[in-house]
């Protein structure tokens, strides 16, 4: 199929999905920003009432907000996994669906941002957490995690953000070359002067790799800080080494899974086929694969540390969380995770795309039981027997998490239908490449 | 002006305010409490309190430590009378019934409407008033009898729900008196109790706390024994170094048992003959055998009382509880007083020259006698003086009938809307405890007296004021009551001067130290022949199920249901807050298929309740206890509608010989509705999986080394690290210890101390406005505690537990600190782990990292329904909803301490500082000072071998030492 695309047909399949919506865009637009209102409605009650409107309580005061704080940021890993590390090892299929993954990588990063102001019992006072020189010389408290999190994700979200851009650069140029009217003026300023001599296309390709260069590290680093809001306190469960490692296998799976659960509708929508081709998202699914096992390991890991430690504390909490009250969602998240992808191994399994889309969503659910699991599995059963206790969601709880879904896919339907959501230069990139590299 | 002063000062309004500073009273200074000693009238032991006044209104009780009969300590509901005082549900105004519902009238227009219709009664003939009063002081009651013969009527009836018949009429048919005499208990070294339940309601619950843990605390490594034998284990009966079941009612069977045994024990001690001889024919049939087959108390376990009674020096034997069925009882307190008679002929362990107030009690047949007496006599006024005998009488709603019978008018004189006074025709709010003059005699070596603690919030009158004002001015006894009062308390007194009075109203009352004992009257032996009728006349035991409602340590009758505190810390043994639970033997249930939470039909003769089932390993198969004191249909917002009432369905009739009502029922049916309920519980586990917790250890331990495990970094090998520079090591440690500034607050918890009581968590609750929750809450796992005791249960005997008081650890090393992005939690220059409420912005990391669970979020705004926000301590903020909190060290207490010793340039004295929790502790479980101080009591106390901390191998270093608890195996 690859060998059938020119540079002028990239243009016109990616350009083709920016003709003006449908109304039954508009409608889904309209639907998701319902959504948003919903669940900004639900905070503001929270707000207002006292964060007792949701499920949590002694013994566990976190949440599905922290629990959705971790699996956005966790989904927003892959986009910067595929775009930059994918980039330095020059795998040539992740140029298809780089442009969409950072997409997502930068909206589930807003996404996840929201979530500690959300969880906050005195979210009006969150800017004690900002080192602002104040008349009482009070300072965060650079020990703790949490602020280790805001340095991090806050850095996390400036990079992706610019890396997003910048790579877009040359396709603003060649919508803005194409486009007219108010269309062409808005164009004209989002590509910054692009003229596409030689000289610019050296430094931004130059640029461009050593910003993936620079981003490289924050994928590993981002999901390790937030690992370490679990892994530096005492509580069994989460006090331990393997986190770091742990999360960030657990975040790329999510993401990948995440990413084809994106790609494949966008790809029958925008008729894709051409550019994310099946062995694109084969190439993914069998990444999955990888994870999938590397979050196996884990699982058994944590299992045998606590055994081999022969601390009760730590072999109570994982015999509890595998057979006590949560054991549906741990089977769901081991299930989910570490088996289902097995089945990727088959070809015949990863190249049908109906069960390939399935499976991401499973993995996407198993993702977040994990974090389930390992929020609510280890406080609720921790080092005190008498003060044991279960948590459940409560409906505003809900209402918080269903908005923050709408608000992604709103952000995300948005732009695919605004913005080129298939990098047209990275595209023609490849076709230059060959074949050879493509795979 | 003047006019205008005048016309304020007649508005029926209360003030606005409580104090204007431009009128502060002369010994009012702002921001400095005073103290006024008074006396405790939530139950008729009559504990002398100290009311801390704040700016013109109380804000905390505190034992008073002169007062004979508490030594400085309340119990739960003492705490709690602060709750009756400013409750939201208190009547303000008299209440007239008319046709459209009630109507407010004034007090002056209330007062002329009783004289009005006393008048009216005695022009029609002699006998037309009767008056039901709680148990009240001498001054009062001579005052009520004299306006009832004024008014041509009888004496006044006292009805007290737990009156203590039985014992009582023991006491009767052996010395001729019917007392309650104060028991030494403190000098016993073997107690035997068959249910009274001295550490919740019997008698004189603080008295008996702190007398028990007298005889049963570690002393030289030995302790007193205490055994319980009955059919429920109560808070008491947790306390004891072994609890034996009997089958309800057979308690009369196990003693006569050890009757037998003591007299006949040729090797034993010396029983005086005519004793035996008088016996000999009853005990004949109470062979061990018989005994085990009679009451399922096994020989062997009959043998070890048996033992044990025989090798004591100075046994004491303790009758039925408050809550028994009153036919056995009596038997049982017969033969519990023969019993004591034969260990100790000379009963050297009973005061009978001091004897408890309650014993003025009438008893229950009375009462329920002049109920009927109203209709038989046409009695046209009825006089309820703060009773409800409707709630708490079985078959209330034959009181009911009565009561609400239109040709006689009913006044009540209570505080409250509750199910009697809902059924008067005038409802008379009068002064409280705590705001009138009165005297009461605790005992009767005790003269305590009461005083206004703080300035009137209502209009009411003193009840003695209303009734000296029946009468007409030149029969009037004194001029007001509060001169009665001065009289009365004079009149035993040496000096009559005012300098006198004031001295002993300082004091709280006049004490007499004189507790040597009198001696026993003579035993009246024909009494055995009474033993013997009581005996014979015990119905077989009963086979099937039984249904028990004892009084409850928290809610006492039922009169403490409406006091949120006492609703909102659970209840010890099962953890349950709010709710009425039904206990039920594990293995009971186990066979039925029921499960906790699940709803069941309890059915008696008498109807049927709906309650939901706990399982508890403290009660005899086959008995099933339903603690009374909720399920008020009235009463107020926290007591309607909550909870079940099991008085409601017990038998209503009273025992032929002492009249003793009955607090067990034979149970008909439990049936399984299939429904459930979410229990309010507050504990996530029953026992602790061996982890090092709430530890104890066997007496003989004592003073032997545990030396065999090395030091190490495991749970059990991890050593004692103070929270102090020696407590770190390097090998340990990576950060340097803290430097500490004059002090390092630390707290030593004495588990063998700790008896479950829950009053220290009262007592937090008032000092640090803690915010009441509610049922649903609890269920969802928000309660605000910053103290609890936790209650542990032995899985190798379920039905024996340890309690641990759980509190802040204010570790040396606290997670909670190093994890707040914004240093809210604060490690302060004296050891304490600060929280700054006004830094925290609510990312409930610290509560997630405390390995101790002590720390409460504010979830909602709390609310305090006027009148309940006066109460609130003005040194501790009100947390608003966001903000983490938890125990403070009663910090507040530390900087007034702070205070006082710089004016005075000194350092804090070891034993200046007493949190709240520590100073109402009945049994000095709680220790606090500074590690720093070498010679403090509490760096004196961590060197005992028995120290441990609570998951120390955290190495959090806490600065709460706990004691290990001592099990001694009898």
């Amino acid at each position: 199929m690859e060998q059938t695309l020119t540079y002028r047909k990239i243009d016109d399949t990616v350009l083709d999905t920016l003709t003006p919506p449908q109304r039954s865009y508009w409608a889904l637009v309209a639907l998701l920003f319902a959504g948003v209102l919903m669940g900004a409605g639900c905070w503001i009650y929270q707000i207002l009432v006292g964060i007792g409107v949701g499920g949590q309580n002694n013994p566990v005061h976190w949440g599905t907000y922290l629990i959705n704080f971790v699996f956005w940021v966790g989904i927003a890993h892959s986009g910067t996994l595929i775009s930059a590390i994918l980039h330095l090892f020059r795998a040539g299929w992740r140029n298809p669906i780089a442009r969409a993954a950072e997409t997502m990588t930068v909206f589930a990063v807003c996404t996840a941002g929201l979530f500690p102001f959300i969880h906050l019992g005195r979210v009006w006072l969150v800017f004690y957490m900002l080192p602002i020189p104040n008349q009482r010389t009070l300072w965060p408290n650079f020990q703790s995690p949490l602020m280790f999190d805001v340095v991090a994700i806050s850095t996390y979200l400036t990079v992706s953000s610019l890396f997003w851009y910048t790579g877009m650069l040359p396709d603003l140029a060649i919508i803005r070359d194409r486009a007219v009217g108010v269309r062409r003026k808005i164009f004209t300023v989002l590509a910054l002067g692009w003229t596409g001599e030689f000289e610019i296309w050296r430094h931004y390709t130059r640029g461009y790799l050593f910003f993936a260069a620079l981003a490289t590290p924050l994928v590993i680093s981002v999901h390790s800080v937030v690992s370490w809001d679990f892994a530096l306190s005492v509580v069994p469960g989460w006090h331990t080494t393997i986190f770091a490692p742990y999360f960030v296998a657990g975040a790329i799976h999510s993401g990948l899974a995440m990413v084809v659960t994106l790609m494949i509708p966008l790809r029958l929508i925008f008729k894709y086929e051409a550019i994310i081709t099946d062995r694109v998202l084969e190439s993914v699914a069998k990444t999955i694969v990888f994870t999938g096992l590397i979050v196996a390991f884990a699982y058994a890991t944590e299992i045998f540390m606590a055994w081999y430690s022969r601390n009760p504390v730590e072999m109570e909490t994982f015999r509890w969380r595998a057979l006590g009250d949560y054991a549906l969602e741990y089977w769901i998240m081991v299930t989910c995770n570490t088996i289902i992808p097995l089945f990727l191994l088959f070809k015949k399994v990863r190249t049908n795309i109906r069960v390939l889309f399935v499976i991401s969503l499973l993995v996407n659910v198993g993702m977040w039981y994990e974090r389930f699991v390992i929020i609510i599995g280890s406080v609720a059963h921790d080092f005190l027997p008498h003060a044991w206790g279960l948590y459940s969601p409560s409906l505003i709880e809900f209402g918080i998490m269903i908005g923050s879904f709408c608000l992604f896919f709103f952000l995300f339907v948005l732009f695919v239908k605004h913005m080129p959501s298939v990098s047209m230069t990275e595209m023609k990139e490849t076709l230059h490449e060959g074949a050879s590299h493509a795979g | 002006m003047g006019s205008v002063a005048v016309a304020a000062g007649c508005s029926a309004k209360s003030e606005d305010n409580l104090f204007t500073m431009v009128q502060a009273t002369e010994d009012m200074v702002v921001g400095q409490e005073s103290w006024y000693a008074s006396t405790c009238r939530e139950c008729p032991a009559g504990c002398g309190v100290l009311a801390k006044n704040r700016e013109g209104r109380i804000i905390k009780l505190e034992g008073n430590g002169l007062h004979p009969v508490n030594r400085g300590s309340l119990c739960i509901r003492g705490q709690a009378a602060l709750q009756g005082l400013y409750n939201p549900d208190r009547l303000w105004m008299p209440q007239l019934k008319t046709e459209k519902g009630w109507q407010e009238i004034p007090f002056d227009k209330a007062e002329a409407l009783i004289r009005q219709k006393a008048g009216a009664a005695v022009n029609r003939g002699s006998g037309r008033i009767s008056m039901v009063t709680e148990t009240v002081g001498r001054t009062q009651l001579d005052l009520f009898a004299t306006v009832l013969q004024t008014f041509k009527s009888p004496p006044p009836v006292v009805f007290e729900p737990l009156a203590y018949e039985s014992l009582k009429f023991a006491h009767q048919q052996l010395f001729g008196d019917p007392v309650l005499p104060v028991l030494h208990m403190d000098r016993a070294d073997v107690l035997l109790g068959f249910g009274a339940d001295f550490l919740e309601t019997w008698l004189s619950p603080v008295e008996y706390a702190r007398k028990f843990k007298s005889m049963h605390q570690l002393n030289d490594g030995r302790k007193g024994v205490f055994i319980q034998v009955s059919p429920f284990q109560s808070l008491t009966g947790a306390n004891a170094d072994r609890w034996i079941g009997c089958r309800p009612g057979t308690e009369a069977a196990v003693i006569m048992g050890l009757v037998r045994l003591v007299i006949d024990d040729a090797n034993g001690r010396q029983v005086n003959r005519s004793l035996r001889d008088a016996l000999a024919g009853v005990t004949e049939a109470y062979t061990p055998e018989a005994v085990a087959r009679l009451s399922g108390v096994s020989v062997e376990d009959q043998a070890v009382v048996g033992r044990q009674l025989l090798a004591a020096k100075r046994p004491l034997v303790l009758g039925t509880g408050a809550g028994s069925d009153g036919g056995h009882a009596v038997a049982a307190e017969v033969a519990a007083l023969f019993l004591n008679l034969a260990l100790d002929p000379e009963l050297s362990l009973f005061d009978f020259n001091n004897r408890h107030r309650v014993e003025i009690a009438d008893r229950r047949s009375t009462v329920l006698d002049a109920f009927d007496a109203m209709d038989e006599k046409s009695v046209e006024l009825v006089l309820i003086n703060n009773v409800n005998p409707v709630f708490s009488i079985p078959g209330g709603n034959r009181i009911a009938k009565i009561l609400s019978d239109k040709k006689r008018f009913v006044v009540a004189f209570s505080n409250f809307m509750d199910e009697t006074a809902a059924l008067a025709d005038l409802i008379v709010p009068v002064q409280l405890a705590l705001e009138t003059w009165d005297a009461y005699e605790s005992n009767s070596t005790t003269m305590a007296t009461l005083q206004p603690t703080m300035g009137k919030i209502t209009q009411a009158p003193a009840l003695g004021d209303l009734l000296l004002n029946l009468l007409p001015p030149e029969k009037r006894p004194a001029a007001d009551y509060q001169a009665l009062v001065t009289r009365s308390v004079l009149a035993g007194q040496g000096s009559q001067t005012a300098a006198a009075w004031l001295k002993t109203i300082q004091k709280g009352g006049r004490f007499s130290d004189d507790s040597t004992t009198g001696g026993s009257p003579k035993a009246n032996l024909r009494a055995a022949a009474t033993l013997k009728t009581c005996l014979t006349a015990l119905p077989e035991p009963e086979v099937g199920d039984v249904l028990m409602a004892p009084p409850s340590i928290r809610f006492f009758d039922g009169r403490g249901a409406n006091r949120p505190w006492l609703a909102e810390i659970p209840d010890t043994l099962t953890q349950i807050a709010w709710q009425t639970p039904a206990l039920v033997h594990p293995d009971r249930m186990a066979a039925g298929g029921i499960k906790d939470g699940d709803r069941v039909v309890l059915e008696t003769h008498a109807g049927e309740i709906e309650v939901p089932v706990y399982a508890y390993a403290g009660v005899f198969p086959g008995t099933v206890v339903v603690p009374a004191g909720l399920g008020h249909t009235t009463f107020g917002r926290w007591a309607r509608g909550q909870g079940v009432n099991p008085l409601s369905v017990l038998d209503p009739s009273v025992n032929a010989d002492a009249g003793a009502p009955s607090f067990a029922t034979p149970l008909i049916s439990m049936a399984i509705t299939g429904t459930r309920m979410s229990l309010a519980t507050t504990s996530g586990s029953r026992v602790s999986l061996g982890r090092k917790i709430a530890l104890s250890m066997a007496i003989e331990r004592i003073g032997h080394k545990d030396g065999h495990k090395e030091p190490g970094l495991t749970m059990d090998t991890f050593p004692l690290t103070p929270p102090t520079p020696e407590g770190y090591d390097p090998e340990r440690d990576l950060y340097p210890p803290h430097d500490h500034d004059g002090y390092r607050w630390a707290m030593i918890v004495d588990m063998d101390r700790c008896i479950g009581c829950t009053a220290c968590v009262a007592a937090c609750y008032a000092e640090n406005n803690l915010g009441i929750v509610g049922e649903e809450r609890i269920i969802e796992g928000r309660e605000m505690a910053w103290l609890q005791i936790q209650r542990y249960q032995d899985p190798a005997d379920m039905a024996r537990v340890t309690f641990l008081p759980m509190m802040c650890q204010h570790c040396d090393n606290a997670p909670c600190e190093a994890v707040c992005p914004v240093y809210a939690p604060h490690h302060s220059k004296e050891g304490l782990n600060n929280q700054i409420y006004n830094r925290c912005i609510g990312t409930r990391f610290c509560a997630q990292n405390c390995p101790y669970k002590v720390r409460r979020f504010n979830w909602f705004d709390w609310q305090w329904p006027k009148p309940l926000q006066m109460q609130l301590n003005p040194n501790v903020t009100v947390r608003s909803k966001g903000v983490m909190e938890k125990c403070s060290f009663c910090i507040q207490r530390i900087k007034a301490a702070h205070n006082t010793a710089k004016n005075e340039k000194r350092a804090i004295r070891d034993g200046e500082v007493v949190p709240a929790c520590a100073q109402t502790c009945p049994t000095g479980a709680l220790t606090f000072g500074s590690l720093m101080d070498p010679a403090s009591r509490v760096s004196q106390l961590i060197k005992d071998p028995r120290a441990y901390q609570v998951m120390g191998y955290l190495n959090t270093k806490p600065a709460v030492i706990y004691l290990k608890k001592v099990t001694q195996i009898v």
